[in-house]
């Protein structure tokens, strides 16, 4: 055993596929370290794991890993069609990084997961795969879409299963760190959101992480699978999603008639990161993908 | 020997003991029969008699046969000669060459070094602040403004480097634990001139939260508190120049990234060798210790054995090569009473082999430590902030020691 120099030891970033959200995660998703991202359904947690996974095959000098990814899904079905379109998009702006007939699609596997034994059993069949893969563009992304659909139906609320559970949680976090490790991987895993009662703040009167609250949709929510799973990674962003009630002025339309239009505000939130300082960034949802808005 | 075992009548005796004369070493003290004839008021061949019979027995005394007192203690101390005897067949044994008194320990301890944590407030409630009059004086009277920044490197904390220090540190995900570590990483490397320790230290990460580039920030920051340093303190002395560069600083972090709970203790096992070739370290950083033993236990007495095997280790290892040892811990609900409580992971008996424990909270809006437990520092608590910086003191608490 040798300690590793931390001079030579750069830690890696996937870009994200736009530059203000690039600048609010310092660069984008990192290597070797198990990035969460929680939110409630609808807010864009798979919007992001997809367009990442498509920036991924950008080379190393435009942010990306020039290398392809491996896409768990849990929740059904995958979203072949918005792929595609993303795809399209992504295609046509970065057209010079791939040949003609080159397909992006082609780089990223998609693996179903129904059960969390199924999930380990995957991850054990990992290994061999990444390594077999050499002569491939290597896999260096990992996403997990969503970590919470195969914990949220199996498990009662009893002491002994709740153990159970978050001892499977400890197991999974670290067979995706030594993957991650190994391979210098960045692992992308969403959570989803519970609703949060009663007056105290978070679970117990815990919190977890630098946000006081998080609020979308104006409940307040906290992240799913509790204080042993937030152990279990290493930062943790959160989208929110409100409607904003804009009321617009339509000058056109004869007279002072008003019409109210309600808006979508996204933001996206560090909860807690070893690199970065709490902070949030507003982003929007095109056809084209996930992009950062700066006010 | 006392009086009344001399073989004299009980008024004589009663009035020797009356006269102050209560052994029979106070009686060899006079010279002549008639002084004591004097003192007692009695006649001088009576006073004859008595020290006549006082020299008798103090004769006998010494040749130890005639009073069973005597015999007693002979035995008694035959007794402690044997079991010193054959406590030090056990110091051979146990290659404990030298065993310190309590007062040497003291000793040793109030010439200890210590490794800042960069927040003055919490390097006070872990006993700073008390052997370093001067920085303190200054810190508090006309430069309030940089209070922060010459605080925190001459304050002392409980991280004395010499003795063997044990502690634990728990919190919240996101509390800033692996801040605080990787800032005792890099504080402990801030040199002798500047009240530091200038040694080394090892990181063993076991979540993979330690970023390069944050240690790297952290050490910028703190080259540049030295230099601040510099300025403010040693205008009339000799310049001290610093020549670190952050890359310096993170090169003296040997770093260990451990990816299942046997390598972590096949590394704990080999840090003996390591640590005998790299003399100059002076802390050892775990973050986490929890994370691998949280999962394939099914066996919990196993867990709990393995755990103080690993943490006497580390122990022993404090010791002898006179190092700080921080583990980080994660917290954990405990069910209790059909009500959820935290608690620190890895359970009560693991509580006990750390020396000091401190926890981290939340308060409201800011960030608190606090000591649980410590055998030399009273419980207290105090805020603190995670900056760009690294770990310094709660802005808040800046705002008052500004306004005072």
């Amino acid at each position: 055993m040798t300690p590793q120099s931390l001079l030579q030891l750069t830690s890696q970033k996937c870009t994200t596929g736009c530059p203000i959200l690039d600048r609010l995660l310092y660069g984008g998703i990192p290597c070797d370290s198990i990035t969460e991202i929680v939110a409630e359904s609808g807010s864009g947690k798979t919007q992001i794991c997809l367009q990442l996974s498509l920036h991924a095959q950008l080379p190393v000098s435009h942010g990306g890993l020039a290398a392809s990814s491996l896409y768990l899904h849990t929740e059904f079905p995958f979203p072949f069609r918005r792929l595609h379109q993303l795809c399209l998009s992504f295609r046509s702006s970065n057209a010079h990084h791939f040949p003609v007939n080159d397909n992006p699609c082609d780089r990223i596997f998609v693996q179903s997961v129904h059960t969390a034994d199924h999930l380990l059993e995957i991850m054990s069949k990992t290994d061999p795969f990444i390594e077999n893969s050499k002569n491939q563009v290597p896999v260096r992304l990992i996403v997990i879409d969503s970590i919470a659909a195969l914990f949220r139906s199996d498990f009662d609320n009893t002491p002994v299963e709740l153990k159970r559970r978050s001892s499977l949680f400890f197991e999974i976090s670290s067979k995706l760190k030594a993957l991650a490790k190994r391979f210098n991987l960045a692992v992308l895993v969403t959570n989803q959101v519970v609703d949060l009662v009663g007056p105290n703040e978070g679970i117990n009167g815990l919190r977890i992480g630098n946000l006081v609250c998080l609020h979308t949709s104006g409940r307040r929510v906290c992240p799913a699978l509790g204080l042993a799973w937030a152990n279990c990674v290493n930062s943790r962003l959160f989208l929110s999603r409100n409607e904003e009630v804009i009321r617009e002025e339509n000058e056109k339309s004869n007279g002072q008639s008003c019409d109210f239009v309600k808006k979508k505000m996204r933001k996206l939130y560090v909860v807690f990161a070893p690199h970065l300082p709490e902070s949030s960034c507003e982003f929007e949802i095109t056809r084209e993908g996930v992009f950062g808005v700066e006010r | 020997m006392e009086i009344w075992r001399l073989p004299i009548s009980a008024s004589q005796r009663g009035k020797l003991i009356s006269a102050g004369y209560t052994s029979l070493s106070s009686l060899s003290s006079i010279s002549s029969s008639s002084d004591l004839a004097r003192e007692l008021k009695v006649s001088e061949s009576e006073a004859m008699n008595i020290l006549k019979v006082a020299s008798h027995s103090r004769g006998s005394e010494t040749s130890n046969a005639s009073c069973s007192i005597v015999e007693g203690i002979y035995r008694f101390s035959s007794i402690i000669e044997f079991s010193c005897r054959q406590a030090s067949l056990y110091l051979v044994k146990f290659n404990l060459s030298r065993a310190q008194s309590a007062w040497d320990m003291l000793h040793d301890e109030e010439s200890l070094m210590h490794i800042t944590t960069s927040s003055a407030d919490l390097d006070n409630i872990l006993g700073g602040g008390i052997h370093c009059k001067e920085v303190t004086e200054i810190g508090w009277s006309s430069l309030s403004l940089i209070v922060n920044s010459v605080l925190k490197y001459k304050l002392t904390t409980a991280f004395g480097s010499e003795s063997i220090i044990f502690m634990l540190i728990g919190g919240v995900p996101g509390i800033g634990k692996t801040q605080l570590g990787i800032q005792i990483a890099v504080n402990v490397q801030i040199p002798n001139d500047f009240g530091g320790l200038g040694g080394k230290a090892v990181y063993i990460d076991t979540e993979g939260s330690f970023m390069v580039e944050r240690a790297f920030q952290i050490a910028e920051a703190c080259i540049e508190d030295m230099s601040e340093y510099n300025r403010f303190l040693r205008k009339d002395f000799q310049e001290c120049k610093i020549k670190m560069l952050p890359q310096d600083i993170l090169e003296n972090i040997f770093y260990f990234r451990i990816c299942s709970y046997t390598e972590q203790i096949a590394l704990i096992n080999y840090l003996d060798k390591f640590l005998s070739e790299h003399k100059d370290v002076k802390v050892i950083v775990v973050d986490s210790v929890t994370f691998h033993f949280r999962q394939d236990f099914d066996d919990m007495a196993l867990r709990t054995r393995v755990l103080s095997g690993m943490a006497l280790k580390l122990m022993n290892l404090a010791k002898r090569f006179s190092l700080a040892v921080v583990l980080l811990n994660q917290v954990t609900t405990k069910h209790t009473e059909a009500s959820f409580q935290l608690a620190l992971a890895l359970g009560d008996s693991w509580s006990h082999t750390c020396t000091n424990r401190i926890v981290l909270y939340w308060n409201g809006n800011e960030r608190y430590a606090y000591i649980d437990k410590s055998p030399s520092l009273r419980s207290a608590s105090a805020a603190y902030s995670v900056t760009a910086r690294g770990i310094r003191n709660s802005s808040s608490s800046c705002k008052r020691i500004k306004m005072m």
